[in-house]
């Protein structure tokens, strides 16, 4: 059956042509089903695919690819659309379609009635198509273009609601600042092409070994174009002010795609590529610290927002922030796991607040909530299990591939001290802010009622996604092949063991001891003069968007406000205008007149027999 | 360019010189009078009457032109017929094919009215104007001819 | 006369035969149902015929006709045009309530004409391809004249080609008369070793009788300063004889140009080649420029087909330096692109059109997505294509014809080509943009909203699945063309 693993991203793709085609005129149910049911049928044969590519591995066949076909093959330069199956790309592919299924059946549920609920459908199966592009490609042109559609859906999905300006404006904002990576991974692709002659990844992985030396100039270039691509795509520092702004868009799309699937392209990038990272061991190093200073700093911000969905998209930042200590020390099927089960608890939390938002009519504000616990049973259970989950308390799934990572961060070669305390720091913020949040929302004096909006195709996915959160650190991913060469062993001794799995849970006391027991005044702390310039510092990313307004945003738009006639600008509006004259120039050539056309030809002949004969 | 082209250039310059030289003398030599009858068209002495350009009905230009094309095909059957041991059964069979698309072109033009000399609108307004008996029938007051009540032939074909 | 040569010439025969039974069945049954279905049995017959028959290739039948896996592949395409347009001219001419039967006779002769081209290697042959599609296509661009209400001004149309096709049949003649003076052949390949004999390759005679012979070509492809007539012909005719205009006969005569040039080897001319490097590039320039803010779509198409021939004749000169294999099929893509892109566009501007009314302004397809989802898709796929954007087939061909330029190191004409494309980007996207935009106001007897025959889908179904096909999957079609490509 695995030669059907075309089918999986074609599906998606024939879904969105069907809703697309439908023009708005399908009704919500036949458009929910096609557009849920897509993606069921590819999740379906991309377990059939499992299955076979386990039973192939157990024979000892470790990847496959298949060839759809050759699109160019123009000299050395061959382009074509081949798929290629390997531990990492299965463990992606069934991330993106069994979350992308069981997002989409909620979906049906939390954007019902929804005027536009078809296009809905159409940019997410679109979505899934180009994310399932991307982990399925075989050479890095394919995967860009799998990487420039989800970035496209991105923004399609961000400003859905493109009525209220707000929405656009954040749409616009990730798509920009996305684009900056986005520039950067062209050049390195470029590059790589230029000194290599091939894009296929696993040619590429071998000539890159045999041919450059280990820390020379050009591994370093190309590494940290490529990991500018990354870090544009997964948000971290310092391209990392686009995703809290992205929650514009409605939660279900928060939770697939900015939580679940395509922030995590970065890591699967760098995954992908990780010889080329061995061979500049100083920028693989830099990915684990921009790893780590991004997972404090995301869990300090997440503890001062007030928006449900802000604080639970700096943990995601934050949780990414892992994944990238974890490729930085060399730890990648560690930093696959997590990307695995972050992907279970935050698609479980991010559609639990959807559940939580739905109940309180839209209200996102978590001072506004309160006292949750008892009209929202549901909600609450399922909150709670992803808040363990995230938290990593033993032991869930997030306990597991976290722990993995700080003891390979303390092990490996490349890790040390600095970026496991970093760490370690930042599963304690992690409990701090989590339970804030939990206990913000759930407990405390009660202000607004909510009621659960029930309905199987709501909590059906939640229920599933819950289960998947608690004992998804279980399932083994079969990476070994992939990443053969670090088969990880880890013996930490019982000292840090202790340290990682009670940094957590003092967090948590933490912050039972603020929020519930109010030991600590935090409006107080909040009021006073230092606490409120951090408070506003935390508030403000560290002041990063503040900075970049300051820094990129103000000065582009006075200089462009300065040079509203511009001069570049003019050169462009000059060939353009220059354009129209010319063609109103030759314009007049046609007449209409059969005496001047014939007089045309007959000077035409004239002239080209002039030309010819006497040149 | 290494053809040589003054033969060219000096037939050209004789041409060109004989024309002037022509003009010249006549205007030079002869006689200039300004008579009314100058200008008039010179017709055996007589004064044209008329315009010269008649409206020949159109059916006769189209019957000229398919006499021409069947006269013209009829070309090609001597060049048969001088060559017709040479080439032949073949060259009877590819003649009786062109025959045979030559008939059909034939009896299509037929079918298609193209052999009346009066168009179908032509021939029913005739209808019209002229009874079965072949009799005039003019209004005499308003000097047109009677609508007589005649069977629809069958519309435009 | 063989069974080989009888075999080979079965799809002319076809043809010819469907000629004959469609003029006879128009003699005594006027019924345009009965003979629209005739030609187009007929036409997908002599098409499907080699499917079934092998023929015998490659094989010279008759002194005239020469039969090779070239002349089939474009036989093929100017059959399939062919049949297009006779499913595209029933609904179109449907509403025409004068005779419509002959319009048929007129499409098979046509087509003859141009099948006859595509298997030329002979002068005589090429003359009388080229005269038959163009006697037939006067009279079918003129063909809605008596119709009460005509869409469009078909006898200025039909006038001017007439008139200005008059002009280049005479300087064609007068071209393969200095030919025959001086080498005494007509055959495309004995044209070559009897001038290197007569030591005639510098004589100014024989240049300008080449140079007369191209012109004369250039006039049919609307290759500038031979373009001016292009707009008013593609405007005033009918939509299905625009597109046949702008596909078939475009076709046959790329097809027989390609291969006199090849095969006389003309490109020993330095003066031919400069020629043709100022005319494709004029071309493209001009034809380019021209299009830029016009309002009508099929004068739009008539100076984007200017603009498509000028890339084209890139390859052309590019055969000078580059093997012969790789020019034939860089062409054969193109041709075969430009081909089924025109086709798709003339049939979208068909189905919205009758002999009655024709909607052929830009502003006719503002909101066309949301009136006809399905019509407008397929103008934009054909834009795009026609446009050169990635997963299309115009985005092969013009790969192609960059590869050629390339390899044949033409600079100056690349940079027009670039400059060209830019241009071209502006005007294909202003109708895109059109197409886009709110609908004004949706009435119902909105013609885009109309049911589109059966035919119609097909043919528009077809082309944009051939556009998409050849963009994301050219590489079957290129086997073809490199296994036909070899006898060059």
């Amino acid at each position: 059956m695995i030669d059907l693993l075309w089918l999986v991203p074609t599906i998606p793709v024939i879904g969105f042509l069907i809703l697309t085609f439908s023009c708005g005129k399908l009704p919500e149910i036949p458009a929910g089903i096609i557009g849920a049911g897509s993606i069921g049928l590819s999740f379906l044969f991309a377990i059939l695919a499992g299955v076979d590519f386990m039973s192939m591995s157990e024979a000892g066949i470790h990847s496959y690819s298949q060839t759809l076909w050759t699109w160019i093959s123009v000299g050395s330069f061959e382009a074509g659309f081949t798929l290629y199956l390997d531990g990492v790309s299965l463990v992606m592919m069934f991330i993106i379609t069994g979350i992308g299924f069981l997002i989409h059946v909620y979906a049906t549920g939390y954007m019902h009635d929804d005027p536009s609920f078809a296009r809905f459908f159409a940019y997410m199966n679109l979505f899934v198509a180009a994310m399932l592009i991307l982990v399925l490609a075989d050479n890095l042109l394919l995967l860009f273009m799998g990487w420039e559609g989800v970035g496209l859906c991105s923004y399609l999905l961000i400003g859905f609601w493109f009525k209220d300006p707000y929405n656009g404006y954040c749409a616009r904002k990730a798509f920009v600042v996305t684009r900056v990576g986005d520039a950067s991974m062209a050049l390195g692709l470029f590059l790589l092409f230029a000194s290599l002659g091939t894009l296929n990844i696993q040619e590429l992985m071998v000539l890159a070994e045999e041919e450059w030396v280990v820390g020379s100039g050009i591994a370093i270039a190309v590494t940290l174009l490529l990991l500018g691509g990354a870090v544009g795509k997964s948000a971290q520092l310092p391209l990392q002010t686009w995703l809290p702004d992205a929650m514009a868009g409605p939660t279900p799309i928060s939770a697939l795609i900015h939580a679940a699937t395509m922030v995590t392209a970065g890591v699967y990038l760098i995954a992908r590529t990780h010889v080329l990272y061995e061979l500049a061991p100083s920028v693989q190093y830099l990915v684990g610290v921009i790893g780590m200073i991004t997972l404090i700093m995301a869990g300090f911000t997440a503890l001062v927002q007030n928006d449900i969905k802000k604080v639970l998209a700096f943990s995601t930042v934050s949780q990414i922030g892992y994944m990238f200590l974890a490729l930085g020390v060399g730890a990648y099927s560690s930093a696959i796991f997590h990307l695995m089960t972050h992907a279970f608890f935050k698609a479980l939390l991010f559609l639990t607040a959807g559940s939580i938002i739905l109940a309180m009519h839209h209200e996102q504000d978590i001072f506004k909530m309160g006292g949750l616990r008892k009209d929202l049973p549901w909600s609450h259970a399922l909150f709670l299990i992803g808040t363990i989950a995230l938290v990593a308390i033993f032991p869930t799934a997030g306990y597991w591939s976290k722990e993995e990572i700080l003891a390979s961060a303390l092990t490996n070669e490349h890790g040390g001290y600095l970026l496991w305390l970093g760490g370690v720091a930042g599963a304690f913020m992690t409990g701090l802010y989590s339970f804030r949040l939990y206990f913000l929302v759930f407990f405390g004096k009660k202000t607004h009622d909510g009621h659960e909006v029930m309905g199987l195709h709501l909590q059906g996915p939640l229920v599933a996604l819950a289960i998947l959160s608690l004992i998804g650190g279980f399932i083994h991913i079969p990476v070994e092949e992939v990443f053969h060469a670090h088969a990880e062993e880890h013996h930490v001794s019982l000292f840090y063991q202790a340290i990682m799995i009670g940094l957590p849970l003092l967090g948590v006391l933490c912050a039972y001891l603020i929020f519930i027991k109010q030991k600590l005044d935090v409006e107080k702390l909040a009021g006073s003069g230092f606490g409120a310039k951090m408070h506003r510092f935390f508030f403000t990313q560290w002041g990063m968007d503040w900075l970049y307004d300051r820094v990129f945003v103000f000065p582009y738009v006075g200089l462009a406000k300065l040079n509203k006639k511009d001069f570049i600008d003019s050169i462009y509006n000059g060939t353009a205008s220059f354009t129209r004259y010319l063609h109103s120039v030759v314009i007049e050539t046609q007449t209409g007149q059969i005496r001047w056309y014939t007089m045309t030809m007959a000077l035409g002949v004239l002239l080209v027999i002039s030309i010819g004969v006497f040149a | 360019m290494n053809v040589d082209l003054f033969p060219l250039v000096l037939y050209s310059v004789i041409v060109i010189v004989l024309i002037v030289a022509l003009t010249a003398v006549s205007h030079l030599l002869g006689q200039k009078r300004k008579d009314h009858a100058t200008d008039e068209v010179y017709e055996s002495g007589m004064l044209s009457v008329g315009s010269a350009q008649l409206k020949i009905s159109v059916p006769f230009y189209l019957t000229a032109i398919l006499f021409i094309i069947f006269d013209l095909e009829a070309v090609f059957l001597f060049a048969w017929a001088i060559s017709i041991r040479e080439t032949g059964w073949l060259g009877y069979a590819e003649v009786f094919i062109f025959i045979a698309i030559l008939i059909a072109g034939l009896v299509y033009l037929w079918r298609a009215g193209a052999l009346e000399w009066r168009s179908q609108r032509q021939r029913d307004d005739r209808l019209h104007t002229i009874g079965k008996s072949g009799v005039v029938n003019i209004d005499k007051k308003t000097g047109k001819a009677h609508k007589t009540e005649q069977p629809k032939q069958g519309g435009a074909h | 006369m063989s069974t080989d040569v009888l075999i080979d010439l079965l799809q002319i025969i076809m043809l010819t035969l469907t000629t004959v039974v469609v003029m006879l069945v128009a003699g005594f049954k006027r019924e345009h149902g009965l003979v629209n279905v005739l030609t187009t049995a007929g036409l997908a017959a002599s098409l499907l015929v080699f499917v079934f028959v092998d023929p015998v290739l490659p094989l010279q039948a008759t002194e005239l006709l020469y039969f090779d896996e070239y002349s089939l592949f474009f036989s093929a395409l100017i059959t399939l045009g062919a049949l297009s347009v006779s499913i595209l001219a029933y609904p179109y001419f449907e509403s025409h309530n004068s005779h419509n039967e002959e319009f048929y006779i007129l499409l098979m002769t046509a087509t003859l004409g141009a099948v006859v081209l595509a298997c030329s290697t002979h002068f005589v042959s090429f003359f009388i391809g080229m005269e038959m599609l163009g006697v037939s296509l006067y009279a079918m661009i003129a063909y809605p004249v008596h119709a009460e209400k005509s869409a469009k001004f078909p006898l200025e149309a039909a006038l001017k080609y007439l008139i200005m096709s008059g002009l280049t049949s005479g300087l064609m003649l007068f071209g393969i008369a200095l030919i025959y003076a001086l080498t005494g052949t007509m055959f495309f390949n004995e044209i070559s070793p009897a001038i290197e004999a007569q030591d005639l390759a510098s004589s100014p005679v024989i240049i300008a009788a080449w140079l007369m012979i191209i012109s004369a070509v250039a006039f049919k492809l609307s290759l500038v300063p031979f373009h001016i007539w292009t707009p008013d012909v593609y405007e005033g005719a009918p939509v299905p004889v625009t597109a046949y205009l702008a596909t078939v006969s475009k076709a046959a005569m790329l097809a027989v140009t390609l291969r006199l040039l090849l095969i006389s080897d003309a490109f020993q001319y330095e003066a031919l080649m400069l020629v043709l490097t100022v005319m494709a590039a004029a071309s493209m320039l001009l034809g380019n420029l021209l299009a830029l803010l016009q309002s009508n779509v099929k004068r739009l198409m008539a100076y984007s087909s200017i603009a498509h021939l000028g890339y084209l004749l890139i390859v052309i000169i590019a055969a000078a330096s580059i093997p012969g294999i790789l020019s034939v099929e860089s062409m054969g893509f193109y041709v075969a692109a430009y081909f089924i892109m025109s086709l798709g566009g003339f049939a979208v501007i068909s189905a919205i059109s009758n002999s009655g009314k024709e909607l052929d302004m830009i502003s006719d397809y503002q909101g066309l997505f949301w009136r006809n989802p399905w019509l407008a898709s397929v103008m934009i796929t054909v834009l795009f294509s026609l446009a050169g954007i990635p997963l299309t087939a115009g985005f092969m061909g013009k790969f192609y014809v960059f590869t050629n330029g390339l390899q044949g190191s033409l600079w100056f004409l690349l940079t027009m080509l670039i400059i060209g494309s830019a241009i071209g980007l502006y005007y294909y996207l202003r109708i895109i943009y059109a197409i886009l935009q709110q609908p004004g106001k949706i009435s119902k007897q909105d013609p885009a909203m109309q049911a589109i025959p059966f035919g119609t889908h097909a043919v528009l179904g077809s082309m944009t699945a051939i556009i998409i096909y050849l963009g994301v999957y050219p590489m079957p079609m290129i086997n073809i063309l490199q296994s036909l490509a070899a006898a060059f």
